[in-house]
């Protein structure tokens, strides 16, 4: 916070600390824990949501020494979510070691799940409504709800319903074989019938993303992952779970040789213009992951670290149905906007964590944000937003490598961000500052600013 | 206890352990039962058994355990109970395994154990002992990481052969009479399906007939099939919850069998020390309709005891599922 000599750069904005909102405390992000994200039917296969998100809350707790602790707030998701697991988060309170007197709420939203828990718990923190919070997601792509027909369902409740026996034999007469068929969940959107990688795909197509810039992405999101783990960046961050220490979905020996080989599974109308592989979009993954936040007075009372604070955050959302804009592209228009309430640009943000749902929803982002005319026209700004300079960008991995259990990303990412920020102390006289943007299905998009502390 | 273990290459399987205990029995009806009186000392080991996570996590959703790394201890009873009874099954062993009705059991959970981690386990038999209607003996189960002396978890069961009276055995002078049981406000009520048998055994390996179906239970002459003990025992310290943390001693003592299907009412006290933080945990199920008390029993911090610095063997747990019939004193 030292706004020392470097600071004399002149009256730019952006060389002080960002101001929350006025006359507000801060939220701090202590440190977070996750368990590594295991592909789809791998080592998680017969683990549910509540048992992963017990687990990464168990070893949360138990790096922060919260046994038995009253928090304020406990709020976590699933994307893919058993009806029975109406009370996910409380349930898996109840089941973790802290007090059982912790209140806790479920929140869905696709895949900005685990970043809206993290904003909703900061702004809870920052109204002094609660001291103390944990944010969280978890999903499993193995352990996916599968739910009878329509028809089967109609007949099940109107049996319920039937007083006599020919009442109900009236009622099972209309069971069709077809009825019996179970459904399981799939990513397509429910208003278009595209599953996400095909919208995708004709986002790609639009912003001519090549498939070499997809590859290099995806290459690059393994290759920062692996070193990070190398480097121990993850040691206090994951707790291992079911046998497994690292991200199964990660291939550190990978390379573009191998990653160019794959053949296109999304856009294969477009014929040569399809570029998306299994290499350079996520694959389906199992995994939790939990942030601890806080006061500084509560932080502090416990001697507990602070790594960084929650400063701001943006929703937004686009009008994807008949093509107006991309599925995954409402960051793009989210970002701007909260930039824009903070007097910054691109070029004050330290590190960008832009979530890879697909590489090319990161580069489809950020050639909407270099574009002189979609600037103008669409973002109703001079020009182009402006370029994120590459080598800031998701510098420990992000989605591509590690995996991306929908509701658990967020969390993911906040920590990894907090602890980057932390570590990089201050810069140019201000505080590290860092910037998340999570997509998420149904044209969703959540944008947050950290600030290490 | 002075006898050197007999190392077994695997762990024995239940299922020819439970047919040998019936050509046993068929075997000491013919030829009648050899008069000793003595138990045998030599205990058994199995030495780097590991545990399948997916048997791990499928019984930590029956039982409703949080599906952590950390097994469950009752999991490391089901774990240990084949190398139990291979002891139990023994041709010098004196009282007839099948049969034998499961009193009691007391376990020290000293220190936490994960499903990554091989474990070396040992049983053995001892304390010989009357009882009003019977003979009863302890299995004393011990379970230690690979290659460590530390024990790490101690179980101690209690079983009874009924009607088998062996000489000089006494019997306890008196059958202390049992205070009339009040039911209290239950705090759970379970409900158990016919199947609560077969889906125990399904995660236990325990596929004791008299729990699986009304017929093979009928066969065994039961009136219908029953509840395993343990997985009675071992969902009440589920219930009890995360509270208890990784070290607590957890003990039980059964009275009426619980006859499948089932509902059962479930009381859980819990009783905290000076600082409010939790201490103890005691529980009684009994039968909502008749009033009957199923077992009783407790979960209660464990204080003092890290690995290895207790001495196995003497220590005494031996004499608690025993009294433990008619203590009716909770804390």
């Amino acid at each position: 916070m030292s706004i020392d000599g470097q600071s004399a750069t002149g009256p730019d904005q952006s060389a002080r600390p960002t101001a929350g909102a006025t006359g507000l405390r801060r939220a701090v992000v202590v440190g977070g824990n996750r368990i590594p994200f295991a592909r789809a039917g791998g080592a998680y296969a017969k683990s549910s949501n509540q048992d992963m998100l017990t687990a990464a809350l168990d070893g949360l707790i138990a790096r922060f020494g919260l046994q038995d602790e009253r928090l304020g707030e406990v709020a976590a998701g699933a994307v893919l979510k058993h009806s029975r697991d109406f009370n996910l988060t409380r349930e898996a309170v109840l089941g973790s070691a802290l007090s059982a007197e912790t209140p806790a709420y479920d929140l869905q939203q696709a895949c900005a799940t685990g970043l809206e828990t993290v904003v909703g718990l900061s702004n809870k923190i920052k109204l002094g409504q609660i001291d103390s919070a944990i944010a969280g997601g978890v999903d499993s792509a193995s352990d996916a709800p599968v739910v009878v027909s329509e028809g089967l369902r109609e007949v099940i409740l109107d049996l319920n319903r039937a007083k006599t026996l020919p009442q109900r034999l009236q009622i099972l007469s209309r069971l069709r074989p077809k009825d019996l068929a179970p459904l399981a969940p799939g990513t397509a959107e429910p208003r278009t019938g595209l599953s996400m990688g095909e919208h995708q795909a004709l986002t790609t197509a639009q912003w001519k993303v090549s498939r070499e810039a997809q590859d290099e992405l995806a290459l690059n999101s393994h290759r920062n992952l692996a070193a990070a783990y190398e480097a121990g960046f993850f040691d206090d961050l994951i707790t291992p779970y079911r046998g497994l220490s690292r991200d199964g979905n990660m291939r550190a020996d990978t390379s573009a040789e191998k990653l160019a080989s794959l053949k296109p599974v999304f856009g294969r109308n477009l014929g040569a213009d399809a570029t998306m592989t299994a290499g350079n979009s996520t694959p389906l993954t199992d995994g939790a992951s939990t942030v601890l936040l806080a006061s500084d007075e509560w932080a502090d009372a416990r001697d507990l670290p602070k790594l960084a604070s929650v400063v701001d955050a943006e929703a937004a959302a686009v009008d994807f149905v008949h093509g107006k804009d991309g599925l995954l592209m409402a960051p793009v228009f989210a970002v701007p906007r909260l930039l824009a309430r903070h007097n910054l640009t691109l070029a004050d943000i330290d590190y960008f964590e832009i979530h890879e749902a697909f590489a090319a929803t990161v580069l489809s982002t950020l050639a909407a944000w270099e574009d002189e005319e979609f600037g103008r026209t669409r973002l109703g700004l001079d020009g182009a937003l402006g370029k994120v300079d590459r080598s800031r960008l998701n510098v420990n991995g992000s989605s591509l490598a590690a995996g991306h259990p929908f509701a658990a990303t967020g969390g993911r990412i906040v920590a990894s961000l907090a602890k980057l920020l932390h570590a990089k102390g201050s810069t140019d006289g201000r505080p590290a500052r860092g910037l998340v943007s999570v997509c998420a299905a149904g044209g969703l998009g959540v944008v947050a600013i950290l600030e290490s502390v | 206890m002075a006898a050197q273990p007999l190392i077994l290459g695997e762990m024995p399987s239940l299922s020819k352990l439970y047919i040998n205990a019936a050509a046993q029995a068929a075997r000491r009806r013919l030829l009648g039962t050899g008069d000793s009186s003595q138990l045998p000392e030599e205990s058994h080991e199995v030495r780097g058994v590991s545990v399948d996570v997916e048997n791990l996590t499928a019984y930590q959703h029956l039982l409703g355990e949080t599906a952590s790394d950390v097994l469950p201890a009752g999991f490391i009873h089901a774990l240990a109970f084949p190398l139990a009874m291979s002891v139990m099954n023994r041709d010098d062993f004196p009282l007839p395994l099948l049969g034998m009705i499961h009193l009691g059991n007391r376990v020290e959970q000293r220190v936490p154990l994960l499903f990554t981690e091989a474990l070396d386990i040992t049983a053995r038999v001892e304390n010989l002992r009357g009882h009003r209607s019977g003979t009863q003996v302890d299995v004393v189960a011990e379970v230690r990481r690979s290659g460590s002396n530390a024990v790490c978890w101690l179980g101690v069961s209690t079983y009874l052969a009924k009607g088998i009276f062996l000489p000089g055995i006494d019997k306890p002078t008196a059958h202390h009479g049992k205070p009339e049981f009040r039911a209290p406000d239950p705090t759970a009520l379970w409900q158990l399906g016919v199947d609560a048998g077969r889906a125990y055994a399904a995660v236990s390996g325990d596929f004791n007939p008299i729990h699986l179906s009304v017929l093979s239970a009928k066969a065994l002459g039961m009136r219908r099939s029953i509840a395993h003990g343990m997985y009675l025992a071992s969902r009440a310290l589920a219930d009890v919850g995360p509270a208890r943390s990784d070290s607590f001693t957890w003990e039980v003592v059964f009275e009426a069998p619980v006859f499948l299907p089932a509902r059962v009412a479930l009381d859980i006290t819990t009783g905290q020390d000076g600082t409010g933080s939790w201490h103890r945990s005691d529980f009684v199920a009994w039968n909502p309709r008749s009033g009957r008390r199923h077992f009783t029993g407790s979960v209660a911090a464990l204080e003092g005891v890290a690995a290895g610095n207790t001495k196995e063997g003497e220590a005494g747990p031996t004499d608690t599922a025993l009294t433990g019939l008619v203590q009716e004193e909770r804390v």
